[in-house]
Order: structure tokens, then sequence, then C-alpha cells
């Protein structure tokens, strides 16, 4: 599992508001002090993303009748 | 299915003319009574049979499997509920024709009954074509169509987007043939690490449609799905047919993540595809559309976290560069008050230092001392003139004093407030309570009549 933020709500929110911080500090009428909690925000988030990117398992699976999981015999 | 049609015909084949085994008299009975036929021959009894029997029939049916071979002939099957037969028209007879073939159109055929010796099966050869009416398997896809669109199924509102990186990607599709590897493979390719849960079903035949909408529950259900894909291969309109049927539809707009539909090629269109969330072409373009490439996420983090970084560095050296302006104004500011001022103590120091303050202060005293004695003499010499004065005045000040007048006799009459002296009887009215001065005391009096 990547970190668990409960702040990040997910990989599309997270983006999302990387976003919506890279304009908000390009637009730059920031005090300093916010400017750098925003940087502190967005390097956080950064991260998750990355993190969140290594984080599926390679693995294949067969959901079969009875609802079990099975490993996909992968030849 | 193309089995019959693997060598299609260039052209009409001539009927053979064997001629039949010998029949002749010298022949034991026993021999007549069995006759061996070669395939050969036997085949071509029937062909000569069929062809003499049906060499021009009328025969109505729904298209399907229509296939146009590159000799420019096309094959294809006339059925109904309860048989199949195999078709074929020549090009010169197609090119004839007012409309396009196509499967699940019900037409009348005109042609003739033949045999294609090499492999043993009949067909018809096509003359002519005509519509018989919509197929009823299109009819029906047209009703259910309308009616699901009209209960929304097919609305844009409900369509809902799939997530940009999904958790777990469910398929839902046949573990035969090559739609599921296609899949895998496509997956693995552009996102390495896609942790991938299939749902085996049959996705044609008797009831297809009910196993295919128990996929699509049961994927729907596992913790982390968070996509699925449902998938078959190309094929006949009827292959595709459990698609169209209305317990996929609902189980595809009932399932709790966003859906692709990914069903035959990308000419075919079934129901499905109107309801799942996003229409793939194609399987592998499902495969493709559900993930980008895990290089092009990190691409695009990298991208921002650059982003983040030039504009905080960028602003914090503007902040820099302005703060240390400020410094040095400050300075100059600081440093210029401080030198008026120092030269404004340094001028004064020495205005003060050309002033002998002490000698001052000696000639001062003397000067005190002088005046004091002076002030001194000419003080009493004031304080006994002054007494004689007063004294006078004194005497003079008594002879003026009313109380010198009362003595006399006189009184004053004053309003009852003792604020004024009353000169004039007009100003007090009956009632009216007057005070009298005596030389010795007072009388508080009632006025009983004024004027």
């Amino acid at each position: 599992m990547a970190e668990s933020d409960p702040t990040i709500k997910d990989f599309e929110a997270a983006i999302a508001e990387l976003e919506g911080i890279v304009k908000q500090l390009e637009v730059g009428d920031l005090a300093l002090d916010a400017s750098l909690k925003l940087y502190e925000r967005g390097v956080q988030l950064s991260r998750f993303c990355h993190a969140r990117l290594e984080d599926a398992e390679r693995r294949i699976e067969v959901l079969n009748e009875r609802g079990e999981l099975k490993p996909f015999d992968d030849k | 299915m193309s089995s019959l049609f693997d060598l299609p015909f260039e052209e009409e084949p001539e009927p053979e003319r064997n001629p039949e085994p010998g029949t002749g008299n010298l022949e034991p009975a026993r021999e007549r009574e069995r006759r061996v036929y070669t395939v050969a021959q036997l085949t071509a009894r029937i062909r000569a049979l069929l062809e003499r029997e049906y060499f021009e029939i009328w025969v109505e049916g729904e298209l399907s499997n229509c296939r146009v071979w590159n000799t420019g002939h096309l094959y294809f099957t006339l059925k109904d509920t309860g048989a199949q037969l195999k078709a074929v028209m020549f090009k010169t007879a197609l090119a004839r024709l007012r409309f396009k073939p196509q499967d699940g159109l019900r037409v009348v055929a005109r042609g003739r009954v033949s045999v294609y010796d090499p492999k043993g099966e009949y067909q018809i050869v096509c003359e002519h074509l005509e519509p018989a009416g919509v197929g009823a398997r299109m009819l029906a896809f047209e009703q259910l169509k309308e009616r699901l669109a009209k209960a929304g199924l097919f609305d844009q509102a409900r369509k809902r987007p799939l997530p940009a990186l999904p958790r777990k990607i469910g398929v839902v599709t046949s573990l035969e043939g090559a739609v599921v590897r296609d899949i895998i493979h496509v997956l693995r390719r552009r996102y390495g690490n896609a942790h991938i849960v299939i749902r085996p079903t049959r996705v044609h035949g008797e009831n297809a449609e009910l196993d295919i909408k128990r996929g699509i529950l049961a994927i729907g259900k596992v913790p982390g799905v968070d996509v699925v894909i449902i998938a078959r291969g190309g094929g006949s309109i009827e292959d595709l047919w459990a698609f169209n049927e209305e317990v996929v539809a609902y189980a595809i707009a009932g399932c709790p993540v966003p859906t692709i539909s990914a069903v035959g090629h990308e000419t075919d269109v079934t129901i499905a595809d109107f309801v799942a969330d996003v229409r793939a072409p194609t399987p592998s373009a499902a495969a493709e559309m559900v993930v980008a490439r895990k290089a092009d996420f990190q691409a695009g983090i990298n991208r921002l976290t650059d982003r983040l970084g030039t504009t905080m560095r960028t602003r914090l050296a503007m902040r820099e560069r302005h703060a240390a302006e400020l410094t040095h104004d400050l300075r100059r500011i600081v440093r210029a008050r401080l030198s008026a001022r120092e030269r404004r103590y340094q001028s004064l120091r020495l205005t003060l230092e050309t002033f002998d303050v002490r000698r001052r202060f000696a000639a001062v005293r003397t000067r005190l001392v002088a005046v004091d004695g002076r002030l001194l003499s000419a003080l009493r010499r004031r304080t006994h003139a002054a007494d004689g004065r007063l004294r006078s005045a004194a005497a003079r000040l008594d002879s003026l004093s009313p109380l010198a007048v009362l003595g006399r006799g006189y009184a004053v009459c004053w309003n009852q407030d003792r604020t004024q002296i009353l000169r004039d009887a007009s100003t007090v009215a009956a009632g009216d309570g007057v005070r009298v001065t005596l030389e010795r005391g007072e009388l508080q009096c009632e006025v009983k009549q004024s004027g």
C-alpha cells in the first residue's frame, strides 16, 4: 500500500490537487508563508502519486463461480 | 463455419455425367441388389437429383455470416428457427442487388440447390435476393434499444469517468480464444504491475447472457476492482447476441464501478456498447483505454513536481532579493538620519563650549545678592506706607457701610430669597414673603397688600 494519508482521497484527487497547487503557486500572489505550506503539500502529493504507481501488485487472478480468487495460469 | 467455403467456386462446377455402374443382364441378381457406388458416383447422383428437383426455387430466411470473398462472391447462411442453409451468390448476381445483404436481414432468395462435390455439402446458389422486412433479431434489437433508451440506460449523464489509475482491473470474458490474452498483453505492456481479475464467462450460446450477467455482478463486488472490461472477440451477429440481451444491459447499468464494453469488431454495435460507460472498438483498445502507460504517468507527475520546485525556488529567490533590497534601503535611511543627528549634536556641543557656564553663574550670583538687598529695603518702605493708607481707607469705608445707616434706624427690605433689595412695591404681590434687615437681626414678613 502507498503511504495511507487520510488527507488524500485517491490518485485522481492527488493529481488534480497537485495541478491546482502548481497553478496557484505560478500565479504567485500568495504570502510566503502560504506558498511554503502549499509547496510542502505539493511535495507530499507528488510522493503519494509516485508511490501509488508502484503500488499495484503484478498479479492476475481468476474469480471462479464460487466467488474464489485463484491465480491465473499465465503461460 | 468457413470450412465449406475454404475453396470458393470460381465458376459453377460442371455436373459430372458419370456413367452408372454396369447393369448387364449377365450379372447375378445378388450382385444387382448389392450395388456399390463410389463416393463420387453417389454424390453425383444426389447432386443430379437435387438439381433436377430444386433447379429454381424461392426460400425465405434470415441472413447470417454474410461474407464477401476476395473473389467477389458472397457466402452466407440462410436460417430460421429450425434450420440453416448454406448459400452462395456469385459476383455477377450480387452486382445486380439493390440492397446490401447484412446479417440479421430476413430475405427471400431465388436460386437452385447444388452440391459441392469435394466437400459433399449442399447449398443454394442464389440468383436473386430481396429483403423480407426487417429481420426478427434486428427488430428485437431496435425494440430493446428503444425501451432501454426510454428507461434512461443510455443517458450521457449516467456515464462515469474511468479511474485514472485503476487499483484492480476486472475483465469479464471467455478464457478461450485470443481476447483474454490480448487484454493481458496490452495491460502488461502499458502498466507492468497492473493487477487483473478475470471472471470467465461463456460469451455465446444458450443462456450465455445469464452467465455474463452473473460475471458482471460478481466482479463488481471484488474489493479493489474499480473498473470492468466486458469483452468478446468478433463473430456473427448471432455470436454476439448475448450482449444484446436486456439482462446484460441491466447488469452493466447496475455495475458499481465504471464499465468498458469491447464486443466484436469495431463495426459491431451491441446494446452493451450503449449502456457501458465507455465503448471500446476492440478488446485490445479497451485495455489501452483502461490505463495509461506507466511511463506517461511518471512523466506527468515529474513535470508537475518540477514545476512545483521551480516555482517555489523562483518565488523564494524573488523574496530574498526583495528582502535584500529592503535591508539595503533601511540601512541607507538609518545611516542618513544618524549622520544628520550627529552633525547637529556636534554643532550644539561646539556652541555650548563657547559659553563659559561657571563664569556666567558667578556674575549672576553677585547681581542677585545686590538685587536682594535693595528689594528688601524697598519692601519695608512700601509696607509702612501701605499701612497708613489702609487705616484711612477703613475709616472711609465705615462711614459708607449700610450698617451705619441701619444704626440710624433705617431698614433694608429684601425679597424672600435675599437676592435682591426691594425698591418698588409693585415687584411684590400680596402673600409674598420678604425679609427686612434691621441694625440688629432680621424679620421674616408677609406682604398683605402691595402697590
